[in-house]
């Protein structure tokens, strides 16, 4: 038993050594898991819950991992610099309920589906965990999530699903309505997506 | 019915495109603009989401509450295995030997094993199913996407995509059967294709506040991730993260 102990005893400190380096992917892919479980507790409560209490649950587990600041400054690409302080808060205000919106709207219900995380890649300072969400018939929906330190937490800044990236496709709609409306059109409008969203 | 619109309408797009090629240099768009033909493509695009919405969305709809989840899914192998000779083609194309034999194993296996491709045994065994057409492949080789085109009755596509439609119908086996097998089989095809996109239709149709642009980002990331075949390099986001500078910024278009 000894004997064993000191074979194993090696290994584990080898182990240990390599944990600095391993931790920080660690963290990035816990954030991802944790919103993963809330998924599927949201889905499995989803018709009980309704809309509201879908919304109500999910709130606080997406602020925890999402970096809204980061994705609304990406999503307004170049006009975000022109955009006034309290102008900005309002959008990534609004950018945040919608996104809440669109979850509680689309993790409704639960038919037996699973996350899996398959792969972390480091992509410079962020990391790239590699997830995908399998149906009850064994299909695949591949969703990679970014993720960025800020604030000594791990939080997502973009999610690609199927190889079509959330960020990018949102900042082609944005900055197409600034470009051509201004930001105030483009609140108006997510305005406007939150609330058909509770119908 | 359906191939044939589809040839028909390829082959008038691509004369239009030829001919509006003379003007300018449309399949090597400008990093700013990979649409310069929004005008038009935006106009095709009203249009199909009219004929989509009055007729082809209804029926979609209806063939999936007539029809059990398993017939679907039966449906949609069948065809997907009559044009992997496609796949295979490309296969050769773009120098994948291993995913080759692998292919030509599975195209094997369904039709035959699989009773004509309705079943897949092929995926467990280790031979699972692979996407690849000739767009990919002119990507492989380093062509650009060239400039985005919306299709009437076909819908998204790019200069680079356009030849697509052509040789997957020369490969496809169904296309030198008789008229009388191959127009029915065309509607269920199209009908089918429909339906498996009505998740997709609803997502846009929530999510979007402009679906031309939706359809047309959406379209242009899965054909990136396609031909890199699901490991697309960065798309500059990562550098972003990296500085959080505006230059930054300014490159990730």
């Amino acid at each position: 038993m000894h004997r064993r102990l000191q074979l194993v005893l090696p290994f584990c400190l080898l182990f240990l050594c390599a944990l600095p380096s391993g931790a920080t992917q660690t963290e990035a892919q816990a954030t991802v898991e944790k919103l993963h479980n809330v998924l599927l507790e949201t889905m499995r409560q989803g018709a009980q819950l309704g809309f509201a209490g879908r919304a109500a649950k999910l709130a606080p587990a997406l602020a925890a991992s999402f970096d809204f600041e980061t994705i609304s400054r990406l999503t307004t690409g170049r006009y975000w610099a022109q955009i006034p302080t309290d102008k900005k808060r309002e959008f990534i205000e609004v950018f945040t309920q919608l996104s809440t919106a669109t979850y509680a709207a689309n993790f409704k219900d639960f038919d037996g589906e699973r996350f899996a995380t398959r792969a972390q890649e480091d992509k410079k300072s962020a990391q790239l965990i590699k997830t995908v969400l399998i149906k009850a018939d064994g299909k695949e929906v591949s969703l990679n999530y970014l993720l960025a330190k800020a604030q000594g937490k791990w939080r997502i800044v973009n999610v690609v699903a199927q190889g079509v990236s959330d960020l990018s496709l949102k900042r082609a709609e944005y900055t197409a309505v600034i470009g051509s409306e201004g930001i105030d059109a483009l609140i108006a409008k997510l305005k406007a997506k939150v609330a058909s969203y509770g119908h | 019915m359906h191939q044939e619109m589809k040839i028909k309408a390829a082959a008038g797009i691509l004369i239009g495109g030829l001919l509006a090629g003379c003007a300018s240099t449309p399949t090597s768009p400008s990093a700013e603009s990979p649409d310069p033909y929004e005008g038009m493509n935006r106009s095709f695009y009203n249009f199909n989401d009219s004929i989509d919405r009055n007729f082809f969305e209804p029926v979609a709809r209806g063939y999936v509450k007539v029809t059990p989840d398993p017939v679907r899914a039966g449906v949609t192998k069948f065809f997907g295995n009559v044009g992997y000779i496609n796949i295979i083609a490309n296969d050769l194309l773009q120098g994948k030997g291993g995913q080759l034999v692998k292919d030509t194993g599975r195209f094997v296996v369904n039709s035959t094993v699989g009773i004509g491709g309705l079943f897949d045994p092929a995926t467990s065994i280790g031979m699972p199913e692979h996407d690849e057409d000739l767009g990919q492949t002119f990507g492989t080789w380093g062509m650009g996407e060239g400039a985005y085109l919306v299709l009437p009755l076909m819908g998204p596509n790019s200069f680079r995509d356009l030849p697509n439609s052509a040789s997957s119908m020369l490969l496809n086996p169904l296309t030198y059967l008789n008229a009388v097998v191959t127009l029915p089989l065309g509607v269920l095809n199209a009908v089918n294709t429909r339906a498996n996109l009505l998740e997709a239709s609803s997502i846009r149709d929530q999510a979007a506040l402009d679906p031309y642009t939706f359809v047309r980002e959406a379209y242009r990331q899965q054909r990136e991730y396609k031909i890199y075949d699901g490991n697309p390099p960065g798309d500059g986001f990562e550098d972003y993260i990296e500085d959080k500078s505006d230059a930054a910024i300014l490159k990730i278009y």
